[in-house]
């Protein structure tokens, strides 16, 4: 590609990607804390099996547990972080 | 003068402050560093925190500061003459405006993504965050008053307002089932939904309000005021994709082409300002200082973004580099949109009696006609372009109270629900929220309403300046360009609030207001006054904390200078 179509592939890109981030892109993050927030029950429903605390019926949450395991350090720094009011509104 | 002198003027400012001084303090001061990891990297967790391009940020920034506080502001300050508003609006964002925004995604970054609650507790001391959270609910409940009541003059003084809000709030709902219920594609979403929007727009000039509910409905204030919490209630209770969301996504493009055909606009037209440079110092509203650089306050200064910078921006920025762009960059953008509507008010009337008949019935009827001006410059007929302004006003005022009315729920059900269980409850919380917010628009004058709004958001720009200083001393770097205009706008904040509390509540002792305006009196004095005290308790615990720090660079360049 010549510098010149890559500058011009750029220019666009940028423009495409600042009308999403007006448009899209709080959408996009909302979207990603309702998931997070359903993944939040989801990993308290394994909680027992990860602690070696059959809580919950074994079966069900074993089944459950390697889909968890890999998110569980950033699922802990998000239950943990302090949270206030500002956090809500951006 | 001539507009496009004011707009060339803007850029030029805009150029120098980015590319000068800006990027002195970026690389000098800050000395920001591509190589650190920023907290979007470091805890990247697909969700808050994660790295996101600075073009998309710009967007995101951009569209979460530009409401409709940059356009009202400038409209009612031109009451003193346009040339103090002019300067106001340059300089505050020259020395303040970009320096709180981009200091405070900085402060952010360096300080592993904490939010402003966390800051304060960690910076300044643990009283500190009770009071900046308290001062916050106070701060956003004015916010939906202020804005409520542009909402409820722009659809009494333009009629075709509220069929063409009512099409977009169709639309928006549309968009949301398509994209999330129906699994459509996200171009034909936004082709067939902006189409409705736009169709609203030009069916509510053949369908104005009096036409279809009656002269008296059309003009009530009640009717409006109900329809505008009616819908922040369904924002704050409905799933966030249902309702506020997809209204959002469908008005963004709306005001979007709105201000770029605008500008383009201005550009064509260029008429020369017909008010006068300078009015009076004094006017209704009170004194130039500190009355005018409160009114004018997104344009020049605002507290909301440094919310925005901290909580939102400042965990997806995935470069430091990026800071002065997203940070820095769209407060410049904010300035432009401020200037246009500097220009707009103050070039379309005649003359100051024309123009003070029109700010009688609120600033969206103003906003509108210089919109339809602008837009006619490019072919728009002129009341499909008085229609297309209203619109734009309303959903620049609408997307940020329904915000905040969800934030004020949130809130309350944090702060009360230890009292009662019943506060736990969503309804709850947002009625009490709308409930206030109504009092408020129903019962206050708007442009005292409009100062006690402008007061809180700068008090809460220094507030975050306060933070930034004590963020810079306690690393030992140079403090004055954020320390000055923090005591800047520190003083000229608690002089302004002080200053409208004041006379509310004289209004109230000397029975001077009776009825409505009694209530609306108080409960606006109350709350300036509340905010004046959370404010000096809290710069008095910043001022020690800035002390201490001071002692500890002091002692430490001793014992430097001794080894």
């Amino acid at each position: 590609m010549s510098e010149e179509k890559k500058k011009k592939g750029s220019f666009f890109g940028a423009v495409k990607e600042f009308v999403y981030g007006v448009a899209a892109h709080d959408s996009a993050r909302f979207a990603l804390k309702s998931r997070a927030s359903m993944e939040h029950l989801f990993i308290l429903i394994t909680m027992g099996d990860m602690l070696g605390v059959p809580i919950l019926p074994p079966y069900y949450s074993l089944r459950l547990l390697p889909y968890v395991v890999p998110q569980i350090s950033t699922w802990k720094r998000r239950m943990l972080k302090e949270k206030d009011l500002t956090d809500g509104l951006a | 003068m001539n507009s496009v002198v004011v707009l060339i003027l803007g850029l030029v400012v805009a150029f120098i402050g980015y590319r000068f001084y800006a990027k002195h303090i970026d690389t000098k001061i800050i000395k920001s560093d591509p190589k650190r990891a920023t907290p979007a990297k470091m805890y990247m967790d697909g969700v808050e925190f994660m790295p996101t391009s600075k073009n998309i940020l710009f967007g995101y920034q951009f569209k979460s500061i530009a409401g409709a506080a940059p356009i009202i502001g400038p409209i009612i300050a031109i009451q003193w003459g346009w040339l103090p508003a002019l300067i106001w609006i340059l300089a505050g964002t020259f020395f303040i405006g970009w320096v709180q925004d981009y200091s405070s995604a900085m402060v952010a970054m360096r300080n592993d993504g904490a939010s402003f609650g966390g800051l304060s507790h960690k910076l300044i001391s643990p009283r500190a965050r009770i009071i900046l959270l308290s001062f916050i609910y106070f701060y956003l409940l004015l916010i939906a008053g202020a804005f409520g009541n542009v909402v409820v003059s722009t659809t009494i003084a333009l009629k075709a307002a509220p069929m063409a809000w009512l099409f977009l709030t169709v639309g928006g709902i549309l968009a949301g089932q398509m994209i999330y219920r129906w699994r459509k594609d996200i171009i034909l979403t936004t082709v067939v939904t902006v189409v409705i929007a736009m169709a609203g727009i030009w069916f509510g000039t053949l369908a104005p309000s009096d036409k279809i509910l009656g002269l008296d409905l059309a003009n009530s204030r009640w009717l409006w005021a109900i329809a505008a919490f009616v819908f922040c209630y369904f924002a704050a209770v409905l799933p966030i994709w249902r309702f506020a969301l997809p209204i959002n996504y469908v008005a963004s493009y709306i005001v979007f082409l709105g201000l770029f055909f605008g500008i383009i606009g201005i550009f064509i037209l260029h008429p020369d300002f017909t008010l006068p440079a300078y009015t009076d110092f004094s006017i209704r509203i009170g004194p130039i200082w500190p009355i005018m650089f409160v009114t004018i306050a997104c344009g020049a200064i605002s507290g909301w973004h440094s919310i925005v910078s901290s909580s939102g921006t400042a965990r997806q920025l995935e470069n430091e580099l990026d800071a002065r762009p997203v940070g820095g960059g769209v407060m410049f953008i904010e300035m432009m949109l401020a200037l246009f509507a500097l220009i707009i008010a103050g070039t379309i009337y005649a003359s100051s009696a024309e123009y003070g008949a029109a700010i009688a019935k609120g600033p969206g009827g103003i906003f509108a006609a210089g919109v339809s001006k602008f837009l006619g410059a490019l072919g728009m007929p002129a009341a499909l372009g008085r229609s297309y302004g209203s619109v734009m006003m309303i959903v620049l005022a609408i997307t940020i109270m329904q915000l905040v009315i969800r934030f004020m729920r949130v809130a309350t059900s944090e702060l009360l629900s230890d009292v009662s269980p019943v506060f736990r409850n969503p309804h709850i919380g947002t009625f009490i929220a709308c409930i206030l917010g109504m009092v408020l628009v129903m019962t206050g004058w708007w442009q005292y309403l409009w100062v006690l709004f402008g007061g809180a958001n700068q008090l809460m720009a220094s507030l975050a300046l306060l933070l930034v200083t004590a963020w810079l001393m306690s690393e030992g770097r140079s403090a004055a360009w954020a320390f000055w205009p923090m005591i800047f706008m520190f003083i000229t904040t608690i002089a302004a609030l002080l200053y409208t509390s004041f006379n509310l509540l004289q209004k109230v002792i000397s029975g001077a207001v009776k009825g409505e305006a009694l209530i609306g009196n108080t409960l606006m004095g109350l709350v300036g006054f509340f905010l004046v005290i959370a404010a000096l308790i809290l710069g008095a615990e910043g001022m020690k904390a800035l002390k201490r720090y001071r002692a500890i660079t002091k002692a430490q360049v001793a014992s430097a200078a001794k080894a």
